[in-house]
């Protein structure tokens, strides 16, 4: 009995090293994708034509999302916060309150997991079936270099295109919040406006611009590593996808604790 | 005048790099593997030695896990050897970064299993896509050269077609063209013709055949489709009045230039000519042929 005991706790504990194992070398290998493609933007040849596609693909193809969900969050944060606000009689902050939470936080966070939802799964399925098809095998067979060609245009195309999505979503949040402050809260357009500019210094706007391309790159490179590392055929590139989404949306939520407590130390609130 | 491939004239005399290849040192190998290991979570390969040599076919056989596909990525340096040596064109590969690697591939065709097409691509995207990589040649200069090794391979029709409307056995002749396009010495055919219909997969090995017969390049063509590498073996292609013309031998016996490998459970079970193959003795071989 005492045997088989430790036999079992025995195997557990090797899988237990096994999986630990895995993970750090998984980590390291995500780190050298990463600079690997992060040094490719910078170094010749650049492949000028992915690039666009990419941009296109990330950032115009991610407009109505961005555009929904950033309203209607503008909106909701309206609502819940008047809610909140009238208790102290403090209604005309609404405006401060909805721009200063959109531009600092919600936007940043919610744009980069909607497109997180669509481009960085997207990513890891197109990679991950070049990968299964010998694809990847084949471009490097004929001369390129799969990091040049695939994973660092689509770097570069998050961290160009996260930011200007941010601000897009900002923007359209701020517009949901004054429908809502205007329509239903009983503010005039003029004060909730008036009450934004007021608000908003170039802290907010350093602070609500440099997460998104870190999340830009997030995504992005999450998504290659996912879709490069796919194994086991079609299956194996439905997982890929899943866990891209998965873990570039916790890596997000995560980085963006840090980098607001490094950054508030650099653009402080007002 | 050169057909697609710049080597051979009509009056069927051998071109330039032709004359190269077959004036070059008969005993020199253009691929060798001395002793070479791999295993990862069980032996893949295991003391696997043989040589290629210049404007041969060399066939390798076996079953399902043997270890022929992983001879042609450790040839062009997709894996590396646990242990052992890989000579490609005079070069040791088995350690060579990425970056090095480039060169040596720059000698070498791959036609992988279903093709491996560039789905985003054209069918001449796909053919052209070594030259543009190159950057040496103008866009009209690789257009022409992609068209003429599409006539080559009798697909072209297809220029402008993407891989997804192609059928299974046009795939692979696109693929064939692509791995021509650079003229590489080395063409390597990773199950060309599994999935094919007899027909087709006999227009592919008709194709393979006219490869090496008018270019006198070098190939390794992994299959288990023992009907097909015999068709390889057998087919002989000229190339006379502006026709191919392709005859076939039925007698193994007077076969030369295309030898056969055996690999069972990662080792070299059998290396020899079509007619040594037929007439072995070993069980294994026996049941593989029967």
């Amino acid at each position: 009995m005492a045997n088989r005991t430790l036999t079992f706790l025995a195997s557990l504990g090797r899988r237990f090293a096994q999986k630990v194992k895995g993970g750090v070398l998984a980590v390291q290998e995500y780190v050298i994708l990463s600079a690997g493609g992060l040094a490719a933007i910078f170094t010749p040849p650049r492949y000028t034509r992915e690039i666009v596609a990419q941009m296109d693909s990330l950032g115009v193809g991610s407009l109505s999302i961005v555009i929904l969900t950033g309203t209607f969050t503008g909106m909701v944060l309206a609502l819940q916060s008047a809610a909140s606000l009238d208790a102290f009689g403090a209604r005309p902050y609404v405006g401060r309150l909805v721009s200063i939470s959109m531009v600092r936080e919600l936007g940043p966070v919610l744009t980069a997991l909607m497109v997180t939802g669509r481009v960085g799964s997207g990513m890891a399925a197109e990679l991950g079936s070049m990968v299964v098809t010998q694809q990847i095998d084949a471009m490097r067979v004929l001369g390129s270099d799969p990091v040049r060609k695939l994973v660092a245009p689509r770097i570069l195309a998050g961290m160009i295109m996260v930011p200007i999505l941010t601000i897009l979503s900002d923007a359209v949040g701020m517009f949901g919040g004054s429908l809502i402050s205007v329509s239903t809260l009983g503010l005039s357009w003029d004060f909730y406006w008036r009450s934004v500019g007021q608000t908003l210094v170039i802290n907010d706007f350093a602070m609500g611009l440099t997460k998104p391309v870190a999340f830009g790159f997030i995504l992005t490179s999450v998504g290659c590593f996912m879709g490069l590392r796919t194994k086991g055929g079609t299956q194996g590139v439905g997982e890929s996808t899943t866990r891209s989404v998965v873990v570039a949306s916790v890596m997000i939520l995560s980085s963006d604790f840090f980098m607001t407590k490094l950054l508030l130390a650099f653009f402080p609130l007002d | 005048m050169a057909d697609a491939l710049g080597r051979l004239d009509l009056d069927g005399g051998l071109s330039e790099q032709a004359t190269e290849a077959a004036a070059r040192d008969v005993d020199e190998p253009v691929i060798s593997f001395r002793d070479v290991h791999l295993s990862f979570d069980r032996p893949i390969l295991n003391g696997v030695s043989f040589d290629l040599g210049p404007g041969t076919t060399k066939i390798v056989l076996g079953g399902s896990g043997s270890g022929k596909t992983t001879i042609l990525r450790l040839i062009l340096g997709l894996l590396k050897p646990d242990s052992g040596a890989i000579v490609v064109d005079g070069t040791e590969v088995s350690q060579l970064s990425e970056q090095e690697m480039r060169a040596v591939r720059m000698k070498i065709g791959m036609v992988f299993q279903e093709g491996a097409l560039f789905d985003s691509l054209t069918v001449g995207d796909n053919v052209g896509y070594r030259l543009a990589e190159e950057g040496e040649l103008e866009e009209a200069e690789i257009e022409d050269r992609v068209r003429e090794m599409l006539g080559f391979v009798g697909l072209a029709a297809l220029y402008e077609r993407m891989p997804s409307e192609l059928s299974g056995g046009q795939r692979r002749r696109v693929a064939v063209a692509r791995a021509l396009v650079a003229r590489p010495q080395i063409m390597l055919y990773d199950e060309p013709t599994t999935g094919l219909d007899p027909i087709t997969a006999t227009n592919l090995t008709d194709l393979i055949a006219k490869v090496r017969d008018l270019d006198g390049v070098s190939s390794i063509m992994v299959t288990h489709q023992l009907r097909d590498a015999y068709n390889v073996a057998r087919t002989f292609m000229l190339r006379r009045d502006d026709e191919y013309v392709t005859s076939v031998v039925d007698d193994f016996a007077i076969l030369e230039g295309t030898e056969f490998l055996m690999l069972q459970e990662g080792r070299v079970l059998f290396e020899g000519s079509p007619h040594e193959l037929q007439t072995s003795a070993d069980p294994y071989i026996k049941e593989f042929l029967s």
